[in-house]
This record gives structure tokens, C-alpha cells and sequence, in this order.
């Protein structure tokens, strides 16, 4: 290409090319003015020719746009702005009449210093360029990336809520369990108790009616012969009659005062599983099973899936709150049933004035040995350290309570049920008065 | 009879630019200071008729030379050449003695420009 | 001495340096019709992962807007604008606006500065080493930044890079503007050689 060739490609460019193309003079006289102006200004380079720029134009912000170039025109260096902080220099239409989504034309504009031989700048050319199409994509994409970090941060702050939900259910489920454990000791140790009480009771009036054997007996001890008052004496001596009698009294008072202090801790720790005594109610036994589901779902989640088979047996009159427990101990346990994963399947159902509860796992399965002492107390099959083997016990006596029946029926390989048959009505108090007064507890 | 020069500045690459940039058939003795207490020194020891003075040194700056040459009575002319080269910089210079004010880089052009105005070089 | 360039060709980058920022600052001046205190322009070979730092220690611990320009030809590098938070109104009022800028307003007036300090400073170089430099519309780093987010190691494209830093102070209105010019280490031969072709001249 030769010098006329780059002049006619020169020329080509800046007349044809989809960008606006215009100079002006130090005096701000328009001295280019390309096709592209031409046709969105509507005014033609012909009508413009020598006009000054702000005359011609009198929208454009003028003593901004004068500092600018003027800047140029000083500092012989390029000159920029942008739609993102300038929207545009010249206020025209668009290319988008039918798609719209902006009022004009957005556009990046540069501002060049023409310089002549000397290095003085002769001319500023700005150029103007069409942005509309990228600036929209753009405003959409921030838009986008907004809406996105605020689901971010909802879902956020969503997580944050669930975490504190599973804590709190975490929670309760540990003090449900750490409940169910302290009632399963108080209940065991309820039993023994009494019974010691009883026979501390007993004891206690069989030595006072010793000691007043004893003391008609050594009253008459002068009328014996000396033989048999020296061999008294010698046994006296010997065992210490004097110290046995004093300690007999001491050692009766300290074992009730260790019994007291024992039914104290007992008392305690019923207080802190929150076994009411009194908290007879009217309950649906489906909805008790509900609520124990919900509260160890997180813990059997990964090892069963629960099948529920409701019969809709009517209202039954229990403590809600054991029954809860002996619900919970049962699907616990049917959910360590399984190497993997297995079934619990939960059935509910009326017989005659009883209403029963089976659950039922398709796990391991009981041996015949175990299946004859599973609610014994302290029983367990579990490694030492895991468990307390006092749960099934419990259950036991807390159905038993209910006048109920806990029965279990298991085939090694198959699985295990447990049913809970429990009377609809809530006959008269429980077995002996003594263990009743050492159960009720002051609230 | 040759002229006796002092370049003044901290930078041996500028001292360098403006040896290059002095008329070529000059005749000139130069000596060359890179900091204004050396700067000082020569000129008490009382042969330096022509000194180019930077502004920007460290210690005794540009301005600090002026001042102590002002003090001893101005034996010698004085033109700064210096990078910093906005219109108050120039008035303070030519305030304190300096005869020109000549920016960086330095144009040969100019500089002889200055050196005939002042009839220092013919 | 600056690794990869050896003595002379540092001490005439400083030379250079020095002269480049001068006009800057005669630019500024011009425009602002104040008057600029131009620091020693400071060269050092910076770690990418320092210059967080580097930035820092230039401008202290306080809030500050930048704007950055990219340059390329010669020798490629980006030009880096940091100015103190607090100068803000300073500023608006030395560009030649009234009362309080909108962020539009603010935004241009940082990208105005970058373009004439980085033009001036990195032209003023260029061409006394007779480079062809080109020079990218400028953009918006950030406002009210923490001086340590001006840069972000992580997505630099680079491991080290050549620091020239200078900083401008407008006497009157307490502005301070830090201007940080940045090559690549794999610019700094090229930068090297016209160096070397400057000093040949001498």
C-alpha cells in the first residue's frame, strides 16, 4: 500500500467505521466529524464545519467537558471516561427501539492529542464509543450476582438457625437420655431400698423386743446358781455384752440414717429426670410416639428407616413422659439391631380394655438365653462400658407400674418385637406402701 | 581562556546528561560536586565562575547552596537545573540568585538559549 | 542496587525516575494550580506476596480510594494511584468541582488523576529512553479500602515485581497522593536494554 492507499484507508476507517470520530481546535472548533456523528447527532460534518463545539451543542455539560479537553491540549497525554461514571457525553437515541432497557446511548469515549512537528498538540480527537449492549449485560450480571449473595447470606443465616435447632434437639436428647438413666437408677434402686427400709423397720422392733427379753432375763440373773451367773459372766465378758447392747441401738439409727440419706440421693435424681408421679393423663399413644420419633431421629437416622402401621386405638390414661421413655429406649435399641441399616416398624392397636404398642425391628435378632433374662436389671449384651443395662429393667417397671405388660418375642436373624400392653384406665396404686412412700417424692 | 564549570548533583547519571547536553566546542574546565557541602567547598576555594545547581540532593540541597552563596557575597552565576520543575520552584530559585532556571531533562537548545542571553556564551 | 538491572542502569532508572515525576508534578500543578511536594521517588524489587506491604508502609494505616492504568509497548507495566480517604474533598475542590461529589463524581476524578500521573510519569520515562508507550483507559480499583486490599497477591499474574513509587503532596489542601508505578520482572529486561541504549547516549 502506498502513501495515497494509507491516506484512502485513513479516511475510510474514520468516516465508515460504527465508532464516532470527531476533533476539535484549542478554540473548541469542530475540524472532523465522522459518518457515525453524523447520523446520530443529525447534523452532517458539511453544516459543521468550523462551528464551535458548545455552540452547536449547547447540552453537552460544557465546563466539564472544556476542562477536559483542555487538559489534552496541555498535557499531551491521552484522556479517558466511561459510561459507568459518565453515562454519555452526547444524548442520543439508543440502538435498542424495540428491546429498550435504557434511556440513550451509553459510551466510553477517548480523548487523543493530535500533535504537530514540534510536539505541540495541534488538534484533541475524540472518539466515541457505543457501550449500551456490554453495559446492560453488565448491570444485569451485577444484578444477578446480588440477588445470588443475598440468597447466600439467607441461606446463611438459615444454616445458622439449623444449627442451633440440632444443638438444642442434641441437648434435650442428652438429657432425655441422661433422665432416662437417672429414672432407670431410681426406679432399680427404689426397690432395694424399700425392702431394706422394710426389714431395717422390722429389725429395729425385733431388738427392742430383745433387749427387753434381756433385761427380764439379766433381772433374774441373781436367782441362777453361782455356776451358771459365773458362766454368764465369762460370755458377758467375752462378747462384750455391754458394748453389743450400747451398739446394737447406734448401728440400727446410723443404717436408717444411711437408708435416709440414700432415699435423699434417689429422691435427687427423680427429681432430675422429672419422673411426676402424680402425672397421670389422658394420652394419644400415637402422638407420643410421634414426639419420641422426632426427638431420636437424629440418632437412628442413619441406621432405620421407620414404617409406622396405626390402628387409631382410642385415648389411654398413663404418664405421658414414661411412657415416652420406654418408647424411646425401645427404638433405640431396635435401631442397634442392625449390622447396616434395617426396618422399625411401629404398630399400634386396641384389645378388649388394653391398648397395645409394638415395635418391631428386622435386625439380629435375640438367642433364647438372653431373650429369658433381657429385663433383668444390670443385664446387657452390649461391651462393657457401653449402656447400663438398666434400660429394658426400666421399661419393664415403668409398663409394670401402668399395670401393663412389656413381653418380648425374637428369632436370632429375623428381628425382635416388643410389646407394651397398657390398660385404658388407671386402676388402684401400685405393691407396697413402703415403696410407695419411698417413690413419692416431694415436688 | 577556559571557563571553569561546576556540575552540581547527587545523581552521576545527571551529571552526565547535562555534560552531554553543553555546546559541543565549548571550552571549559569542569569539576563536578555531588553534594551541596562539597558543592560549597569548591566554590570557597574561589575558582568556579559558571555552576549548574540541582535542587533535589540530600543534606545541603539546592536551596541551601543558594543561601550560604548568597551569605558570601555571589562570586559565582548560578543556573539550577532541576527535575522539580513547577512555576513556584522557579520564582524561589531566581529569588535566592540563580540567573535560569533550566528544567530536566535538559534540552540543548534551551540551554544555549540561556547561555547566549546572559552573555556567557558568545 | 535493583536485581536485574546492575548499577548504572539503576542509577539511570533513578535519574529517569526522578525527571519522569518532576513532570508529573509540574502536570499536576498546572492543573491544580497548587503547589506539589514531590518525595525521592523510591525503586525496590518487591515479592508479589509483599506488596500488600509495600503498599502499606507507603501510604500508612489508614482508609484509601486507588485507581490503577495499564501501559504497554516499550516496556508493559500497570501504574497505581493510592490516595488517603480523608483527601477526598480536597481533591474534588483541586479538580474544579463544587461542594460534594457524588460517587460517579469521586470515581472520575480518582480515574483523571491515574491518567495524568501515570501519563505524565511513565511518558516522562519513556521518552527519554526513546519508547513507544500506549496506554489503557483507566479503572477503579476501590474506595474506602483497607491499604492492604489494594492489591491482592493472589491474583497477580506475577512473582516479582519492579516498585517505583513516588508521593505527591498538595501543600494547601494536606492531599496526599501515592503514585506506584509496577513492572513485571519479566518487563524489567526489556526496560533493561533501553537502559542500556540510554546510557550509551551518554
Amino acid at each position: 500500500m502506498n502513501d495515497q492507499h494509507n491516506t484512502l484507508l485513513a479516511d475510510f476507517i474514520v468516516e465508515r467505521l460504527e465508532l464516532g470520530v470527531f476533533a476539535v481546535d484549542a478554540q473548541f472548533n469542530i475540524v472532523l466529524w465522522n459518518r457515525f456523528m453524523h447520523t446520530h447527532s443529525g447534523k452532517s460534518a458539511q453544516s459543521l464545519k468550523g462551528s464551535n463545539l458548545f455552540t452547536t451543542f449547547p447540552e453537552l455539560p460544557e465546563s466539564w467537558l472544556k476542562r477536559k479537553i483542555e487538559s489534552v491540549f496541555e498535557l499531551g497525554n491521552y484522556a479517558f471516561t466511561s459510561w459507568e461514571q459518565r453515562a454519555y457525553l452526547f444524548r442520543f437515541k439508543h440502538n435498542r427501539p424495540i428491546t429498550g432497557g435504557v434511556e440513550a446511548m451509553l459510551q466510553n469515549c477517548t480523548f487523543l492529542p493530535l500533535k504537530d512537528e514540534k510536539g505541540k498538540v495541534e488538534f484533541v480527537v475524540i472518539t466515541l464509543q457505543d457501550c449500551t449492549d456490554n453495559a446492560l449485560i453488565q448491570q444485569r450480571l451485577a444484578e444477578a450476582i446480588t440477588i445470588s449473595d443475598e440468597e447466600r447470606r439467607k441461606q446463611q443465616e438459615l444454616i445458622v438457625k439449623l444449627e442451633d435447632a440440632k444443638n438444642q434437639l442434641f441437648q434435650s436428647e442428652k438429657l432425655a437420655s441422661i433422665g432416662q438413666l437417672a429414672a432407670g437408677v431410681a426406679h432399680e434402686i427404689n426397690n432395694p431400698i424399700g425392702f431394706v427400709n422394710s426389714n431395717l423397720g422390722t429389725l429395729e422392733r425385733n431388738v427392742t423386743d430383745l433387749m427387753k427379753l434381756m433385761a427380764v432375763f439379766e433381772s433374774k440373773e441373781a436367782e441362777l446358781p453361782e455356776a451358771a451367773q459365773q458362766e454368764l459372766r465369762k460370755i458377758k465378758k467375752d462378747i462384750d455384752f455391754e458394748y453389743v447392747k450400747e451398739d446394737l441401738a447406734d448401728l440400727i439409727n446410723e443404717s436408717k440414717e444411711g437408708l435416709g440419706h440414700v432415699r435423699r440421693i434417689v429422691a435427687d435424681l427423680k427429681d432430675f429426670s422429672r419422673v411426676d408421679q402424680s402425672g397421670w393423663q389422658i394420652a394419644d399413644l400415637e402422638k407420643c410416639i410421634d414426639t419420641t420419633l422426632n426427638v431420636v431421629s437424629n440418632e437412628i437416622r442413619y441406621k432405620a428407616t421407620v414404617v409406622k402401621e396405626y390402628g387409631h386405638p382410642p385415648l389411654v390414661e398413663c404418664i405421658p413422659g414414661q411412657i415416652n421413655q420406654v418408647l424411646m429406649n425401645l427404638v433405640v435399641n431396635a435401631s442397634q439391631a442392625f449390622p447396616e441399616r434395617g426396618q422399625i416398624t411401629l404398630r399400634t392397636g386396641e384389645e378388649g380394655m388394653y391398648v397395645w404398642i409394638e415395635v418391631q425391628d428386622d435386625g439380629v435378632g435375640i438367642p433364647p438365653e438372653n431373650l429369658q433374662r433381657i429385663f433383668e436389671p444390670f443385664f446387657t449384651t452390649k461391651p462393657v462400658g457401653t449402656g447400663t443395662g438398666l434400660g429394658l429393667s426400666v421399661c419393664y417397671n415403668i409398663v409394670r407400674k401402668h399395670e401393663g405388660e412389656l413381653t418380648v418375642r425374637s428369632e436370632v436373624g429375623k428381628g425382635s418385637c416388643f410389646r407394651i400392653l397398657l390398660p385404658i384406665f388407671h386402676g388402684k396404686m401400685g405393691e407396697s406402701e413402703e415403696l410407695e412412700a419411698a417413690l413419692s417424692v416431694p415436688q | 581562556m577556559s571557563v571553569s564549570v561546576l556540575i552540581v548533583d547527587d545523581s552521576p547519571i545527571a551529571r552526565k546528561m547535562l555534560k552531554r547536553a553543553l555546546p559541543p566546542d565549548w571550552d571549559i574546565t569542569i569539576q563536578e560536586a555531588s553534594d551541596g557541602a562539597q558543592a560549597i567547598d569548591i566554590y570557597r576555594q574561589g575558582s568556579v565562575e559558571l555552576m549548574f545547581l540541582d535542587l533535589t540532593m540530600p543534606n545541603i540541597d539546592g536551596y541551601g547552596v543558594l543561601e550560604v552563596l548568597q551569605a558570601e557575597g555571589l562570586n559565582c552565576i548560578v543556573i539550577v537545573v532541576s527535575a522539580d520543575v513547577q512555576p513556584q520552584a522557579r520564582e524561589r530559585v531566581l529569588a535566592m540568585g540563580a540567573i535560569a532556571f533550566i528544567p530536566k531533562p535538559v534540552n540543548p537548545e534551551g540551554l544555549q538559549e540561556v547561555l547566549r542571553q546572559y552573555g556567557i556564551l558568545v | 542496587m535493583i536485581k536485574g538491572l546492575n548499577e548504572d542502569q539503576t542509577a539511570a532508572l533513578q535519574e529517569l525516575a526522578n525527571i519522569g515525576m518532576g513532570q508529573a508534578g509540574n502536570s499536576l500543578a498546572r492543573i491544580w494550580k497548587e503547589f506539589v511536594h514531590l518525595s525521592i521517588p523510591r525503586i525496590a524489587m518487591v515479592d508479589a506476596s509483599r506488596l500488600p506491604d509495600l503498599i502499606l508502609g507507603f501510604v500508612g494505616d489508614t482508609a484509601v480510594s486507588a485507581s490503577r492504568q495499564a501501559f504497554h509497548g516499550g516496556f508493559r507495566g500497570e501504574v497505581l494511584v493510592v490516595v488517603t480517604a480523608k483527601d477526598r474533598n480536597g481533591l474534588a475542590q483541586l479538580m474544579g468541582f463544587e461542594g460534594q461529589l457524588d460517587a460517579a463524581e469521586r470515581e472520575e476524578v480518582l480515574l483523571d488523576i491515574v491518567n495524568i500521573l501515570g501519563g505524565a510519569c511513565v511518558g516522562g520515562i519513556a521518552q527519554q529512553v526513546s519508547a513507544e508507550i500506549g496506554f489503557s483507559a483507566p479503572s477503579l480499583i476501590g474506595e474506602d479500602l483497607d491499604p492492604l486490599d489494594v492489591i491482592n497477591p493472589e491474583q497477580l499474574a506475577i512473582d516479582t515485581a519492579l516498585s517505583l513509587e513516588v508521593c505527591f503532596q498538595v501543600e494547601n489542601r494536606s492531599l496526599t497522593a501515592h503514585l506506584v508505578i509496577l513492572l513485571p520482572n519479566n518487563e524489567v529486561g526489556a526496560l533493561a536494554d533501553l537502559l542500556d541504549q540510554f546510557l550509551c547516549t551518554l
